[in-house]
């Protein structure tokens, strides 16, 4: 997760000096109207930019932010980087800052704004279609069922920010995309953030020791590309991208020709999942009160994957120890023969 | 000082298979070791070294492809000697590569040696670490080999097992798994216990020249193998495998080549030791 947008020192200058036109204009635009109240209207960034630019414009630089999901508490900077933002998919000229915070629509700025300002609703007016997906699945459904609040686009979305800090917000330099790779690698994370055994599993496997490796292109299929983007459903429901109905057809998205064969691989092997070894042991140790569960434990296949490793592990440690001792023996052994002969023939020669 | 009869130890074929081995092998094990050490820099570092995805794997897949020629023509080798020019001592006696009764007697005997109670015992042609050697290779590439092409072609493997089955094995899965652990074994065995073994022995260091040039001095040839010697000697062909001492350029091109390959190896078992080290603490 050490995405840190680096500043070069030509760019602070640049920044520098822009900061200082914007500051110019400002004094200008203040000096032309005088004492008439700026007020925010749509089509127009300068205001906001004029002091989100400036720390010290600001009554409160920094703020705390709870996420909703993980508890992790963030600290994000109220200040706007200029050109991420311009280079952002949100940041062309017909696109403004009171279009995502509305509740600042024609409010007076003479002495600045409200401090909490509602969360950007990112659905209603533009991005229906992905959220109508979401609220249908299993995470909002959870959510909802214990009363949480459900997460919301930025809390995965993670980054989809133009806040800078000093810690170093990640702020990436456009809306990311299901193709691009770095975008892939960060939900990755964002997913294992969470589902910490299924990421550690995922890496386990064929798939994930790649993507471990950095590589993250759209060949090497992350979380979502199997899961679903934001339909993510539980594998019980016939809609879900990796339940029964559907599973040919993820993984043939890919893969040439799959059958139904094929489709039985274990994605997330739990070989090294202590858990698992336990629950073995203890349907192992109630096989006689408990037949069934012991033979559906058998019979899953996570089972003899988890014999295989640990046969492996026995192998391993055996050859090596066993070998080990047999070469440093014959090491000190041949050292030994030499350092005798030695003293023979020294012997010899006085 | 080396004395100036030399005689013949591994013959070109022999020695050709052992170069195409080192090779395929090496580049097997440094496109392949990042991939089971994931989680290490040294991994990721070692998997751009070469080209990354996808290219390592295109590496990976001709060094196999290698490695199964030089199994093949080994197994032609074996074939011709066998059924064609009708050699005996394949399956039995001093020159068979196969467990004999006398290895368990040489054991017990150099078990001995290392705990001084006896002399260093004499061997014959192949001594028995060099036959558990030679043995667990074959073994070895035929795993590896069955394993790397189920990975291969995942889903042309799968076809062939019925659904009931595959619900309860799953193929692609213990293929990883085995050809993970098959290869740390592998490559952790040839760079640990292969190489001290023959090659960085203090009498031997850095390299055991015979598999690069073939010849072996009288010298060394009585040293370590007294029997294969005698037997020579008694049956009157000792001169039919006398040969011209290797020349120096040979022997330079034989420590060029051989020296890098070691120090690699060497490297190899630090980053993987270094690994265990991690994950145990």
């Amino acid at each position: 997760m050490g995405y840190k947008l680096e500043k070069s020192p030509i760019r602070k200058i640049v920044s520098g000096l822009v900061r200082f036109r914007w500051f110019a204009l400002f004094m200008v635009c203040s000096a032309i109207i005088g004492l008439s109240p700026a007020v925010l209207t749509a089509g127009d960034n300068g205001p906001c930019i004029e002091c989100h630019t400036n720390p010290e414009k600001l009554k409160t630089a920094e703020k705390a932010k709870i996420n909703p999901v993980t508890g992790e508490i963030k600290v994000i900077s109220m200040v706007i980087n200029e050109s991420t933002f311009k280079a952002s998919a949100h940041g062309g000229e017909d696109f403004f800052c009171i279009d995502c915070h509305q509740d600042l629509d024609g409010v007076d700025l003479a002495d600045g704004h409200k401090p909490n300002l509602k969360p950007v609703d990112c659905i209603t007016f533009c991005h229906d279609d992905p959220a109508d997906d979401y609220l249908q699945s299993n995470h909002v459904k959870l959510m909802k069922d214990n009363s949480k609040d459900v997460p919301v686009c930025k809390d995965c979305h993670a980054g989809l920010t133009y806040h800078f800090t000093s810690i170093g917000e990640k702020a990436p330099m456009y809306v990311p995309k299901g193709t691009d790779p770095l975008h892939r690698r960060l939900t990755i994370e964002s997913c294992g953030s969470c589902h910490q055994e299924y990421f550690d599993s995922y890496r386990n496997n064929a798939h994930g020791q790649i993507a471990a490796l950095g590589h993250t292109t759209t060949e090497i299929p992350v979380c979502f590309d199997c899961h679903g983007k934001h339909k993510i459903l539980n594998t019980s429901d016939p809609e879900s991208k990796v339940g029964k109905e559907r599973i040919m057809e993820t993984c043939g998205s890919c893969h040439a020709n799959v059958n139904a064969s094929f489709v039985k691989h274990i994605e997330h092997p739990q070989i090294k999942n202590l858990n698992y070894y336990k629950k073995l042991l203890a349907a192992l140790k109630n096989a006689r009160s408990d037949p069934e569960n012991f033979k559906k434990l058998l019979k899953n296949p996570q089972t003899i994957l988890c014999v295989v490793f640990v046969m492996y592990v026995g192998i391993l440690t055996f050859t090596f120890t066993s070998f080990g001792l047999h070469s440093l023996l014959s090491w000190f052994a041949v050292v030994r023969d030499e350092h005798k002969r030695k003293g023979h023939t020294d012997e010899e020669q006085h | 000082m080396k004395s100036n009869t030399n005689y013949l130890r591994f013959g070109f074929f022999h020695r050709f298979c052992h170069f195409l081995i080192i090779i395929s092998f090496f580049g097997l094990v440094l496109t392949g070791m990042p991939l089971a050490f994931r989680g290490y820099d040294w991994a990721r570092w070692l998997y751009e070294l070469f080209g990354g995805y996808p290219t390592a794997g295109f590496i990976h897949r001709i060094c196999a492809l290698i490695t199964f020629f030089a199994t093949f023509i080994h197994f032609v080798f074996l074939f011709v000697c066998v059924s064609v020019q009708k050699k005996k001592g394949f399956f039995w006696g001093p020159n068979s590569l196969l467990i004999q009764p006398r290895d368990i007697f040489d054991i017990a005997c150099d078990i001995k040696w290392f705990l001084g109670l006896g002399k260093r015992p004499d061997f014959d042609r192949w001594i028995y670490w060099e036959k558990f050697e030679y043995l667990s290779l074959m073994w070895g590439t035929l795993v590896m080999a069955v394993t790397g092409f189920i990975l291969w072609f995942p889903v042309q493997f799968t076809k062939i097992i019925p659904i009931s089955v595959a619900s309860i094995i799953d193929l692609p899965g213990i293929a990883l798994i085995i050809h993970r652990y098959e290869a740390i074994l592998a490559a952790g065995f040839i760079f640990t216990i292969h190489f001290f073994h023959t090659h960085l022995l203090p009498e031997k260091m850095p390299v055991d020249e015979a598999i690069f040039t073939g010849a072996i001095t009288e010298e060394e040839f009585k040293h370590e193998r007294l029997n294969q010697y005698k037997r020579l000697e008694n049956q009157r062909q000792l001169q039919n495998y006398e040969v011209a001492p290797p020349s120096l350029f040979v022997t330079f091109l034989t420590r060029l080549f051989a020296i890098p390959a070691l120090i690699t190896g060497l490297v190899m078992v630090g980053f993987m030791l270094s690994a265990l080290i991690v994950w145990i603490l």
